[in-house]
């Protein structure tokens, strides 16, 4: 009798450690699912602006015309008509401070640009979408909310030193040069903290060429004698050579785990 | 009898009200119109001297977000050499904007705004990008010799000339517009590269982006730490919610 009493009352124990585990186990995957929509909302979006950066290069540079589409409120909406196009699906809510955050970083890292884009006694304003990608970068560092964002390449021949990859950036893109997707890390660290990271190829596209191809891509030397030609592109870098089979790079988001919690 | 007593009666409800009254507004007095003189410095585009305060952006944000405090804000405009002895000295109990040069001072938790040094050079040889660093190679550029200069330049092989004494930056300023520098690095070339600045309409300044120094809120060691404590939980609470960084970048 007293046996079978213990018996049960150790079925039961079984039972509800079961539902707890699978409880939380179901908690955490949920947790993950999410951790990893927030991550890829912030990729498209980051991709986005780079994007509308692009598009808008005419605007930028030139002289009285209306430049209002490229601040404050009127840039956001222009990044998420981007975003629609791009990717055929609604922009993501600003439902988290990281997403938040980002978006209120892009429009303070173009007002950082608005006298230069502005004076018109300045032909080419140099604010390009890898430009505007180290300056957000570089904002956002000084956030201090555990989302870093950084446009990167092989460390070889870097053009601007602080887009240097780290170590696990240096390793997931030796991975790409055979497999090209996007790499997803849940359980990185980012400065020694928990973090989850991501890493999106940028394809090469004959455009990237015209900057970092050979002179003879170089959209200044149309027109000039070879003997006239230059090795520097518009915006002041030497040209690297680089061909469309090349590895492009690409863009490195991490969030540490207790922002997103 | 009865309406001398009714009288009475009323006088003495209005004496009651009256000393109410009277008691109230000398406590609501106490609560609420502790000074709190603010010292500004002249730091444009964010606090400008030469144009109404109430335009200043910094002015802007830091009014509204004090004001529910009901404290009486009492501002005073002062020179940059004199602003930190007179917060020391507990003459202003608030001081902004300070880029934090001097480690010792006491400040609000967090900054509010980052400071990014750069160049400023004559519109015909501007270098937009500043990463592209041997563009700077063989130039040569002014430094204010009280300035820390970021290793962004340093590490250029640019030649660098010191320029002295207290009106550096000016000369310095001057000196590039006349052609006599390549270019002139500033500390925070947004105080004069702006539409607004008549001053030096043949200059252009870039940034060395991924280099700001931040800039803070001084407080007086003077001031009452349970006044420390209202004022920084209320300005936390305010950047939390929109930063002055983002307040700036979206006003009109
Ligand atoms: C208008 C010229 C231009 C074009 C076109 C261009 N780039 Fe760049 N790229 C630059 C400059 C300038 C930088 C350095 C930006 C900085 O200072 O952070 C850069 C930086 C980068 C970086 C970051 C690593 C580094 O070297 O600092 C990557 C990755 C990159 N470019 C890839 C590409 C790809 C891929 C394309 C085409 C989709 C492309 N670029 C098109 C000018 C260009």
């Amino acid at each position: 009798m007293k046996l079978l009493k213990i018996k049960q009352s150790i079925q039961r124990k079984i039972v509800f450690i079961a539902i707890f585990f699978s409880l939380v186990s179901f908690q955490l995957s949920a947790d993950n699912i999410q951790m990893k929509k927030n991550i890829n909302d912030i990729t498209k979006i980051y991709m986005s602006s780079m994007t509308y950066i692009f598009k808008s290069q005419s605007i930028i540079n030139q002289k009285n015309v209306d430049k209002s589409s490229l601040f404050g409120d009127a840039f956001i909406e222009n990044i998420k008509q981007t975003y629609s196009v791009k990717y055929n699906e609604d922009f993501p809510k600003a439902d988290h401070l990281a997403k938040k955050m980002l978006l209120q970083v892009m429009v303070e890292v173009m007002d950082d640009n608005k006298e230069l884009i502005h004076d018109n006694e300045i032909g080419f304003k140099g604010v390009i979408p890898a430009t505007y990608a180290s300056q957000l970068s570089a904002k956002l560092a000084t956030k201090g909310i555990g989302l870093t964002i950084k446009f990167t390449r092989t460390e070889k021949g870097i053009r601007n030193i602080l887009n240097k990859p780290d170590a696990w950036e240096s390793a997931v893109m030796e991975k790409m040069k055979t497999t090209p997707d996007i790499y997803y890390d849940e359980n990185a660290l980012l400065n020694g903290k928990a973090a989850i990271r991501q890493f999106t190829p940028l394809p090469m596209a004959p455009l990237c060429l015209g900057c970092h191809g050979v002179p003879g891509q170089n959209p200044l030397n149309v027109g000039k004698d070879k003997s006239q030609w230059t090795t520097i592109d518009i915006t002041g870098f030497e040209m690297e050579n680089w061909t469309i089979d090349d590895f492009g790079g690409g863009v490195s988001i991490s969030i540490e785990k207790s922002v997103l919690q | 009898m009865q309406s001398f007593m009714l009288s009475h009666n009323s006088v003495i409800k209005s004496v009651f009200l009256f000393v109410c009254c009277f008691a109230y507004s000398v406590y609501s007095f106490e609560t609420n119109a502790q000074v709190i003189r603010v010292g500004l410095i002249d730091y444009p585009p964010h606090i400008n001297f030469d144009e109404d305060l109430s335009k200043s952006p910094l002015y802007q944000y830091i009014n509204t977000t004090l004001l529910p405090l009901g404290f009486t804000l009492k501002y005073v405009k002062l020179p940059r050499e004199r602003a930190s002895i007179e917060l020391f000295k507990g003459r202003v109990d608030v001081l902004m904007p300070i880029p934090l040069e001097n480690e010792t001072m006491k400040t609000l938790s967090l900054p509010i705004f980052h400071s990014v040094p750069g160049l400023c050079f004559k519109k015909e040889n501007f270098i937009p990008i500043l990463s592209a660093i041997h563009r700077l190679d063989n130039l040569t550029i002014g430094v204010p010799a009280s300035s820390k200069i970021v290793a962004g330049l340093t590490a250029s092989k640019a030649n660098l000339l010191q320029i002295k004494g207290e009106n550096a930056t000016n000369r310095g300023l001057e000196m590039t517009q006349r052609g006599w520098l390549d270019a002139f690095y500033h500390p925070s070339p947004i105080k004069v590269y702006h539409r607004k600045n008549p001053a030096y309409k043949e200059l252009a300044c870039s940034y060395f982006h991924g280099f700001a120094t931040p800039v803070y809120i001084g407080i007086s060691p003077k001031l009452p730490e349970k006044t420390f404590n209202l004022i920084n939980a209320t300005y936390q609470k305010a950047i939390t919610k929109q930063s002055y960084e983002y307040y700036f970048a979206s006003r009109e």
